[in-house]
């Protein structure tokens, strides 16, 4: 479903080019849980960034079925992420000034959806992460956990044929985690495609593929349906 | 949800911050709008005292004799039929005509001295002439009374009620005018028809002086429709007193309005400042616009809707603050009355438009800059 072939994405930090990713290539197959994993600065969330083109590379290309996402003009790939890509944030990005409600209708308010289709929707959406009934609360009133689940329904509303996930337990507590990743799980088992960035390995157990990556380079591919 | 709510929302969480980075443009349109309202309070003003300062169209015929000098207008030895004057009442504007005072000018003789004699119709001469201060009475229609100006009446010695000859006719001293510095001083005034009968010119008149409402229609206008209206005068605006007075009021307006341009430009910028500060502090918001897959129209469709309500809501503000200010400043400073009904009709929509057109100027660069934000690096992703 998605190719990532020969993908290079380089910085200048203080006069000096880093390479965040480096000549990586990459399958992501319908259906797929992956994990990309490594230490801090390997790169993993620029990879992220880069498949959900959010993140023009240097060189190489991106193809979703098997169309060059960094070869379309700046408003087709926003209407290509509007259609086909979910975002979490570790810091869960939700407007404070919007109930989960709203919040979770804003992808479909900036895809012009008409109001009354965006608010069943998104009540579908909530009723999914088990929030329906917080659905008029605001962020703050909400816990890190709530609050994640609200973003994890924001990210499903246009039903996305792939969900990106950066750190999403990074700003949880381990239980609070648990319960996000159960969620995630879920979701792949009803047929989403989700891939999520972790440092920490222990959340990458549910996954079937596991990328391992170091100095912007991928060194493992655990698959494993294989 | 609409767009349109995200904004009002937005909005709504930071007013307070917002008003107060308003205020430069709130002062600007409230200057504009107490500015316009006094302008037109004063012009309406001076549009009423217009009537004070005597005729503002002297009608004479259209001759090519030679002239005699009378006050601020020539008139010339020929005259033409009064009842010519009955087509004022079909010209467009002949409701603003207010007063008409003809007059037949001629010679007379009293103990070897030559006057001036005028033909008036006293009652509408003294309403044209308000600064006329009348000792006694004036002439009766057709009678043989005289009003003599102040320099005659005591040049001649004479008393009230005493008899005078003019031109072997005697005349009873009805009244007489005190000092007005102008031809009235050296004058004598009898009744219109006496002075035709006297002249052998019955119905004639030499100059008709007219006292028209100009405050909301050109005395030009009204002049060339006389003219117009009767092909064998000349109708001549006299317009030195109202256009002193009206250009001191434009200069007041001039440099109101420059200064306000200047306030405007401050608001701008005020504006500006606040938009700009708007897109930076909202950089995270707009990172997680452009992740859930905005694109820039989007983004200039949030920035100048906002610059669009915070126009409208500067501009009402500002109108109400300059319409209040005009009512309470505006005869403390130009003793000059004005009330709500002297705010012209135009000033609101103009100050709404000046407002909005303002912000949007002053959004177009921040909201381009929030257009151009990676959205990784303002979610601070990597």
């Amino acid at each position: 479903m998605i190719e990532i072939n020969d993908v290079t994405k380089s910085y200048f930090i203080g006069g000096n080019q880093v390479n965040a990713l480096d000549g990586v290539s990459l399958g992501i197959s319908e259906g797929d849980f992956m994990a990309v994993t490594g230490p801090s600065g390997s790169g993993k969330s620029t990879l992220l960034y880069t498949l959900g083109g959010l993140l023009t590379p240097n060189s190489g290309r991106v193809t979703v079925n098997e169309s060059d996402i960094y070869s379309l003009d700046q408003r087709l790939r926003a209407k290509f992420r509007r259609e086909n890509v979910g975002f979490i944030f570790q810091t869960f990005e939700l407007l404070p000034y919007l109930t989960a409600l709203e919040n979770v209708m804003l992808p479909l308010s900036i895809d012009s959806v008409r109001s009354s289709e965006q608010e069943n929707r998104a009540y579908v959406s909530l009723e999914k992460v088990g929030l329906d009934e917080r659905a008029e609360h605001k962020p703050t009133e909400l816990s890190g956990g709530e609050q994640q689940r609200v973003a994890v329904a924001r990210g499903l509303v246009n039903e996305p044929k792939i969900l990106l996930a950066d750190e999403p337990t990074g700003n949880l507590d381990q239980k609070t985690g648990d319960g996000i990743m159960g969620l995630l799980s879920d979701l792949n088992g009803e047929g989403q495609t989700i891939v999520f960035v972790t440092h920490d390995t222990s959340r990458t157990v549910m996954a079937n593929k596991v990328v391992g990556m170091i100095d912007g380079g991928i060194i493992t591919i655990n698959n494993r349906d294989e | 949800m609409r767009t349109e709510n995200l904004v009002l929302k937005n909005l709504a969480r930071r007013k307070g911050r917002t008003v107060l980075n308003s205020i430069g443009l709130i002062l600007a349109i409230a200057v504009i709008v107490a500015t316009v309202t006094i302008s037109n309070s004063m012009e309406i003003k001076i549009g009423e005292e217009v009537e004070k300062y005597g005729p503002n169209i002297v009608v004479t015929p259209d001759t090519k004799s030679i002239n005699v000098p009378y006050g601020s207008v020539t008139v010339g030895s020929s005259t033409f039929d009064e009842k010519e004057l009955t087509s004022l009442e079909t010209i467009p504007n002949a409701v603003n005509i207010r007063i008409v005072s003809p007059k037949l000018f001629g010679q007379t003789e009293y103990e070897k001295s030559n006057l001036l004699m005028v033909g008036v119709d006293a009652e509408n001469e003294r309403l044209l002439k308000v600064w006329w201060e009348i000792n006694g009475e004036i002439p009766e229609p057709g009678s043989d009374e005289t009003l003599l100006g102040s320099q005659v009446f005591s040049a001649l010695g004479l008393s009230i009620g005493s008899s005078i000859d003019l031109n072997d006719r005697t005349f009873m001293v009805a009244g007489y005018l005190s000092e007005t510095g102008s031809n009235d001083d050296y004058t004598v005034f009898v009744p219109l028809a006496t002075a035709q009968d006297m002249m052998g010119l019955p119905g004639k008149v030499s100059v008709v002086d007219i006292g028209a409402l100009c405050s909301d229609c050109p005395v030009e206008e009204i002049s060339k429709q006389i003219m117009d209206a009767i092909p064998s005068i000349k109708a001549t605006p006299v317009k030195q007193a109202v256009e002193t007075r009206m250009m001191a009021v434009e200069q007041a307006a001039t440099f109101s309005l420059g200064l306000a341009s200047v306030v405007l430009v401050a608001g701008c910028i005020g504006v500006m400042n606040t938009m700009v500060s708007s897109v930076h502090q909202r950089r995270r918001e707009i990172g997680v616009f452009l992740s859930l897959g905005a694109d820039d129209l989007f983004v200039y469709r949030i920035f100048l809707f906002e610059a669009v309500l915070l126009g409208l809501a500067g501009g009402l503000l500002g109108a109400g603050l300059g319409v209040v200010s005009s009512v309470l400043l505006g005869p403390l400073m130009l003793s000059t009355a004005t009330s709500i009904s002297n705010v012209p009709t135009y000033v609101v929509p103009l100050s709404l438009a000046i407002s909005v057109v303002s912000c949007l100027i002053a959004s177009i660069y921040p909201t381009w800059r929030a257009t151009k934000i990676d959205p990784v690096s303002a979610l601070k992703a990597i």
